[in-house]
């Protein structure tokens, strides 16, 4: 088992529920779709993954290990073990395209002499090759996309969490990047996605969790929606 | 700590930040460099001070005055008892003939014969004396007086203590302005990190969550408040050398009179405890702006 929620509840200091008594797990190798309207509590789900969030009430473990009893100097490990995809893609627009995964792959620590390799490896994956030296404003959404995503990849993670990443991008782009998700699944990575795109979700197949006002309203396979 | 192969790169962060925020940094390093500035002037000024008011109190002696009526070898005695006494250091005999021969010699422009006008020499015979330390000079006199065929004893009492008590002043005043100019300087560097922090919150942010550790974040910074604080320093240290030893020069001339302090050694020492103090001053600042930031 790779995460497990236990009756999770998260109350913010301003006293907004955001979770409420949540349970659930997900398998190595999954492809989870979580669903839900804005402020249903798909945004704390995800910040507890990483844990910028801890509960209020409940446990929640990554690889068995739990993240409520986590010394604050043991964080950067836990977060080496995922990549993180975001709606905006976040990339540091005065590094190129490789800079910016080299970036990555230097923060967490790499040996200086695998950045460079890993790196070609990665934008040759996400299907970037020939735009190494593009800047972020240079390149289209998808494009920008594929950058986050190979700067999540990068560090081989066993987790990949994606917060809306098709968000800002057209139909046709969005069904790119998911076939290059589905990809990354089926080499093994696990997979959490928020989304509001139904017509993404429909089709894939796979798991689907629903929150509503904090609470897991349904999970199911997509083919029973 | 921190990885040595990280070192260039996290320099390199904080090169290309200061000329990111080119006229935020060159502020800042100004500034640095007036609070530097002021900070050396105020410890020479502390110094000299010190010195002139060490000179000041090395010059007390006490002078005690003996019997007219004692032998020469009561005389010699009286040497001892005094050497015994607790705190004393030196002690020098001034018989009359040798007091009214200085005596003389200050009139000795004049013509004027002291003891043809006098008659006898009235002077007494005196021991000067000096105590080992000059704060202790009041109690010294004190078992000085109650020798025997010791009369009166003088050391300039009430003086003396004023002496002490403007030389204390002279310590706190200084020693409070610098603690405002340390702080003043600190305030100034974590402002402007906290800025270029705040420039870079998102790249922060990103780094966090990618996993980088907290000192990996913090290092750029520290390089950069520190080379901030470093270059202030340098600055400072070239003006007040420059303008320390032109007043040296000055005052050896116009004001023979008041000691300078002029010690290679001792300025050496302070320019290089200005330098220290930059970079502390520099991490000092960044440390207060940064963790803030780090909380993700």
């Amino acid at each position: 088992m790779l995460v497990q929620f236990y009756n999770v509840t998260k109350v913010y200091r301003n006293g907004v529920k955001a979770l409420n008594d949540v349970s659930l797990k997900i398998d190595r190798g999954e492809f989870i779709f979580l669903m839900g309207p804005s402020g249903a509590g798909k945004s704390t789900f995800i910040k507890m993954l990483f844990r910028e969030e801890i509960p209020t009430q409940g446990q929640i473990f990554i690889s068995s290990r739990s993240i409520v009893r986590m010394k604050r100097s043991e964080v950067p490990q836990l977060r080496r073990s995922m990549g993180v995809v975001f709606q905006d893609f976040k990339l540091l627009e005065n590094k190129t395209v490789a800079e910016n995964i080299a970036f990555a792959l230097k923060v967490v620590g790499t040996r200086n002499k695998d950045i460079g390799p890993r790196t070609a490896e990665v934008i040759q994956m996400v299907g970037l090759k020939g735009k190494e030296k593009s800047f972020p404003g240079q390149l289209s959404g998808g494009e920008q996309q594929r950058v986050g995503i190979a700067r999540a990849i990068a560090n081989r993670p066993l987790l990949l969490i994606a917060d809306e990443p098709s968000g800002n991008l057209d139909m046709d782009t969005a069904q790119e990047i998911m076939e290059l998700l589905y990809d990354i699944n089926r080499k093994g990575t696990t997979i959490v996605m928020a989304t509001h795109a139904r017509e993404l979700v429909r089709s894939a197949g796979k798991r689907v969790v629903t929150l509503e006002a904090g609470r897991v309203l349904s999970d199911v396979c997509a083919l029973e929606l | 700590m921190m990885k040595i192969k990280n070192f260039g790169y996290f320099f390199k962060e904080a090169l290309t930040s200061l000329s990111r925020n080119r006229v935020l940094s060159f502020a800042t390093i100004s500034t640095m460099t007036i609070c530097i500035l002021f900070l050396g002037v105020a410890v020479l000024m502390t110094v000299n001070a010190g010195n002139f008011m060490n000179q000041l109190e090395s010059d007390i002696q006490i002078i005690a005055y003996l019997d007219n009526s004692l032998t020469e070898a009561q005389v010699a005695g009286i040497k001892g008892k005094i050497e015994q006494t607790d705190g004393v250091e030196a002690v020098v005999f001034v018989s009359k003939a040798e007091a009214l021969q200085r005596m003389q010699q200050k009139f000795a422009e004049r013509d004027y014969d002291l003891e043809k006008t006098l008659g006898k020499n009235p002077l007494p015979n005196t021991y000067e004396v000096k105590a080992q330390n000059p704060q202790e000079v009041a109690q010294v006199a004190q078992s000085i007086k109650e020798i025997a065929g010791v009369y009166k004893v003088n050391y300039g009492q009430g003086i003396v203590e004023r002496l002490f008590e403007v030389s204390k002043w002279v310590k706190i005043i200084s020693i409070g302005f610098m603690v405002i100019l340390a702080l003043g300087a600190i305030f100034l560097i974590a402002t402007t990190i906290r800025l270029s922090v705040f420039a870079r919150r998102k790249e922060i942010y990103l780094m966090k969550l990618i996993g980088a550790t907290d000192w990996f974040v913090r290092w750029p910074f520290f390089i950069e408040g520190i080379l901030m604080g470093l270059a202030g320093a340098v600055i400072a240290i070239g003006l007040l050398a420059a303008g320390y030893s032109s007043l040296v020069n000055n005052m050896q001339t116009a004001l023979f009179f008041i000691p300078v302090v002029y010690q290679q050694n001792m300025l050496i020492n302070l320019y290089l405890s200005l330098v220290a103090a930059g970079a502390l001053l520099g991490v000092a600042g960044t440390y207060i702006s940064l963790n803030r930031f780090l909380d993700v």
